[in-house]
């Protein structure tokens, strides 16, 4: 799981190999089929193969968690794992947290309390937040921040996004549940 | 009066473009999809100064899917780019300056084969002695990275009589700190997208200064500039680095040679090795005080290391000099700051042009004569900071919006309490330490024009759109310039449509840099604005029969103060102008009344105006392993007005998490850092509780009295932290970051006896 393909090892790869592989996800409630080389990235699947670029990238090694999305309902780094890891799997994206014109609770509650400057971060705050609260082990603003602390924000909007999650998580709301 | 609504200045408003990045549709420039774009990867140097023999393309052009190798020969126009000095080439001629300089630059139809190719060119070096310290750079016989010399520039700044001063004084201090190259880490890669547009080429960038890119991108190709258009992508923070060109050369180049879309997006690790860092500065800083705490003299020399080209370090290099005695009268001064090249990463702009650096050594200064003296911190600051009346550095008189000293009383009592709360918690190794740390920011580009331009329109439907060349990076500049607007014109900021930072469509509004949108850009809009507005009033009048003095602006109408059943809509107004044959678009333009700095004493007026501030920090320090942890931060800023205070308690917070990370983690070591994974940065588990304190000493030539708050967010915090640690632990640290090393080995010193 936490194995990522060396650059590399895509330059490599001669013409001998199987260089395709076919899956099937169920990205934000509709089955999607893909034919993606069998070392592409969840993450690169979504952006490249999906056309869904809501889900960003921001180091491509787990470093900084712009790439989370909701896998079965699990938040998890996109950039770390392999698309074809999750032949079958429900993907949850941030494309797929609002029902039409209305937002998801985080979402909403991310406006109220400014929790984003440039918004490049934010997809992957609020998926991985979706994921947190449906944890259910974030009980504090301190659990909060300890337990997000794999999302970076560089510009520093932690205190907001803390606030915003905080709130939702009073609310009662267990996250989006697809 | 209904003139202007509540709800616009100083109120909250949503920000523009929330929605879309919310729900994941903000178009940043590597989201933009153009399914016949070729990809690009370029090839780079792994020599610090070396001559370049030759460059063999021939086995990347046999890789099939590699369409083309262009190398500097291919450059059409000018192989040479930079904000104030065209020194860097877009792609290495005769020779490389530093470890990533660019050398060739691979199109393919995959990004696989375009890597593939890249690795298959063979570039044939021939190194030349390579130079990593300034000082040593600045020896006479030293290699040159340019021609010219290794100097970058000099500025001095020159008051009074120091020698004779330092003789009189009671305390005199002196010591020397020194501070680490940063990387700007903004969370968003830098990517691009460019292709032809008949006969334009058209760049989608993620950038602060679009209209700079446009000059830039023009002269490389040899095109004039109406040829090359640029469009701000969304983009996910800049901190100064997205003012350099980052790919909108490379993505211009391919796109116009080979008629084809072209993008680039560069991986963390790129972004990491070839864009601008934080200058790492060694700062000689002697500073006497009399007995009763009033500052005398100061002799400040600071040397830094600009590394290969020159970016925005001549702005570094004035900024530090002149910012070198922060918010405090100092009668007697010399201050010389001196740049130099070497083949090190390039150091540019990042968030506070070196003056979070310089506010470093001139805050620990200030504890270190207050503890000489026996007198509080925060008593030598307030004997010693600017009023109306004072003189600056540059022997410029201070005669309105001088908040340093509001700000210390902001804190004071916060200040109180924490020193209160450090004594009453002595726990073993944990030691608690409170710590102050002011400063002050000229906005605007120093002693220089820097004007902005931006238009409002009136269109027939009666609706108000904004255009303004200011590019938003995430500090919101877009938000404050409608609700500006929307305050002038009586309408709600939502009311307002903008169009921002695309060449064709505005005009120039400067960089997003130097805390200057605000200010600048927010005066250009309310020129436009009130032109708009007297339209709107004349015309009105005429319709409605009405004393011009009578009428006001309303909810996107014009009616009589006393009747609110006369009135006339803005779109009314529009369609009798427009049957007039009159324009309806206006232009507003600001221009900040700065003088250029005097060569040898650097006096003059290089800022119409300046923001301060104090942070007070609270830190605990564990003596056995090293680690701080910041507990809270009360930061206070005079901003003049806050447009919109969540913006800037938003701008506050982030730069608090800035100054933690310059303050205790952050380093780029060159030739080692590579990416997050060896560069910390401060994540939502590291940050204290910030409390935020809005001071407003309007400035009298600011829009609705506004300054601005973008960069002075970060620079108090590192110096608060620093003089907390210095405060738990008895034991000073000069050198940034305090890491764990550094911090212990402070913890040991202290408990030698
Ligand atoms: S892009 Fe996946 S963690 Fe950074
Ligand atoms: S909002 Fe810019 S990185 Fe989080």
């Amino acid at each position: 799981m936490n194995s990522k393909p060396k650059a590399d090892a895509a330059t490599k790869a001669t013409v001998s190999l199987p260089t395709k592989n076919g899956i099937t996800l169920k990205v934000n409630g509709a089955v999607k089929q893909i034919e993606i080389a069998p070392w592409t990235t969840l993450l690169d699947a979504l952006r490249e193969h999906l056309g869904l670029t809501g889900t960003k990238k921001g180091c491509d090694h787990g470093q900084c968690g712009a790439c989370t999305v909701l896998v079965n309902g699990k938040r998890i780094t996109s950039c770390l794992t392999l698309a074809i890891m999750h032949d079958g799997a429900e993907v949850t994206t941030i494309e797929g947290l609002a029902e039409g014109e209305v937002l998801h609770p985080l979402q909403k509650a991310f406006v109220e309390h400014d929790a984003f400057q440039c918004g490049y971060c934010t997809p992957g705050q609020i998926c991985s937040a979706v994921g947190l609260l449906r944890e259910g082990k974030a009980k504090s603003p301190e659990d909060i921040r300890e337990l997000m602390s794999g999302n970076i924000c560089r510009c520093g909007a932690y205190a907001n996004i803390v606030a915003a999650i905080e709130q939702v998580s009073r609310m009662g709301e267990r996250g989006d549940e697809e | 009066m209904g003139d202007r609504p509540a709800g616009v200045i100083g109120e909250k408003v949503e920000r523009i473009g929330s929605r879309e990045r919310l729900l994941g549709k903000a178009s940043f420039a590597a989201d933009i999809d153009l399914p016949e774009a070729v990809h690009l990867v370029a090839v780079r140097s792994e020599r610090p100064h070396a001559r370049i023999v030759g460059i063999d393309v021939s086995r990347a052009q046999h890789i099939s899917e590699c369409l083309r190798v262009f190398t500097a020969e291919d450059v059409p126009g000018r192989n040479r780019v930079g904000i104030i000095r065209k020194d860097q080439p877009l792609l290495a001629d005769d020779k490389v300056r530093c470890i990533g300089d660019p050398v060739a630059l691979v199109a393919a139809e995959t990004l696989e084969a375009a890597r593939e190719a890249a690795a298959a060119i063979r570039v044939e070096y021939e190194d030349i002695s390579a130079l990593f310290d300034p000082e040593e750079a600045l020896r006479p016989g030293a290699p040159l990275v340019h021609a010219d010399g290794n100097l970058l520039g000099r500025r001095t700044v020159k008051r009074g009589n120091p020698e004779a001063a330092f003789k009189h004084a009671d305390v005199v201090v002196e010591r020397v700190y020194t501070t680490a190259h940063l990387e700007h880490a903004y969370l968003e890669p830098d990517a691009g997208l460019g292709y032809m547009d008949g006969s334009t080429l058209v760049i989608h960038a993620s950038t602060q200064n679009p209209h700079y890119d446009q000059k830039d991108v023009a002269e490389l190709l040899g095109l004039d500039e109406g040829s090359v258009r640029i469009i701000q992508a969304a983009t996910g923070g800049g901190f100064g680095s997205k003012l350099d060109l980052n790919v909108q050369g490379f993505v211009g180049l391919a796109a116009y040679l080979l008629n084809r879309p072209a993008r680039m997006v560069y991986t963390r690790e790129e972004a990491f090795l070839c864009t601008p860092k934080r200058h790492p500065l060694t700062i000689a800083y002697k500073s006497a005080a009399n007995r009763d705490g009033r500052l005398l003299a100061a002799d400040i020399r600071v040397v830094g290391d600009t590394g290969a080209y020159a970016s925005y370090g001549p702005a570094v290099l004035n900024r530090v000099a002149l910012h070198a005695t922060g918010p405090y009268e100092l009668p007697n001064l010399f201050v010389e700051s001196v740049l130099a090249y070497t083949n090190n990463p390039t150091a540019g702009a990042m968030r506070g042009f070196g003056v979070p650096q310089i506010a470093f050594a001139h805050e620990s200064q200030m504890d270190l004569l207050a503890a000489a003296l026996g007198m509080s911190p925060l008593e030598i600051r307030l004997r010693n900071c600017y009023r109306i009346g004072s003189l600056t550095a540059s022997g410029q008189e201070l005669t309105g919006s001088v908040g340093i000293r509001a700000t210390l009383d902001a804190v004071a009592p916060q200040y109180a309490a924490a020193v209160r709360e450090r004594n009453g918690t002595v726990s073993g190794h944990i030691r608690r330490g409170v710590g102050i740390g002011s400063m002050m920011y000229g906005i605007g580009n120093t002693g220089q024009q820097n004007p902005a331009t931006a238009h409002l329109e009136l269109t027939l439907d009666g609706g108000v759109v904004l255009y303004s060349g200011a590019a938003d990076v995430g500090q919101g500049s877009s938000t404050v310039l409608a609700q500006i607007a929307a305050a002038e014109l009586g309408l709600q900021p939502e009311a307002i449509r903008t169009v921002i930072a695309d060449t064709l469509l505005t005009t120039s509004a400067g960089a997003t840099s130097a805390s200057r949108q605000t200010y600048i850009s927010g005066n250009a809009v309310l020129d436009a604005a009130r032109k708009l507005k007297e339209v709107l009033l004349t015309e009105a009048a005429d319709m409605l029969k009405f004393d011009r003095a009578k009428v006001i602006l309303e909810h996107g109408s014009v009616r009589a103060v006393r009747d609110a059943d006369r009135s006339v809509s803005f779109a009314e107004i529009a369609r009798r102008c427009h049957k007039l044959g009159m324009p309806l678009k206006w232009q507003g333009f600001f221009d900040p009344d700065t003088t250029p700095l005097d060569l040898e004493t650097g006096q003059g007026v290089p800022y119409a105006t300046y923001a301060f501030a104090t942070h007070v920090a609270e830190v605990s320090v564990d003596t056995l392993t090293g680690e701080v942890r910041c507990l809270r931060v009360v930061a206070a800023h005079d901003v003049g007005k806050a447009v919109n205070p969540q913006g800037v308690h938003g701008q506050i917070c982030g730069g608090v998490a800035m100054g933690i990370g310059f303050a205790l983690m952050e380093e780029f070591v060159p030739g080692q850092t590579e990416s997050l994974k060896d560069y910390h940065i401060p994540s939502a588990a590291d940050m204290p509780e910030v409390i935020p304190i809005i001071v407003e000493d309007p400035e009298p030539t600011g829009p609705f009295g506004a300054k601005g708050v973008g960069e002075p967010a970060l620079v108090p915090t590192a110096p608060a932290i620093l003089n907390a640690i210095a405060d738990a632990l008895g034991v000073r640290i000069y050198d940034l970051p305090a890491g764990l090393e550094r911090v212990l080995q402070a913890a040991l010193s202290a408990r030698k006896p």
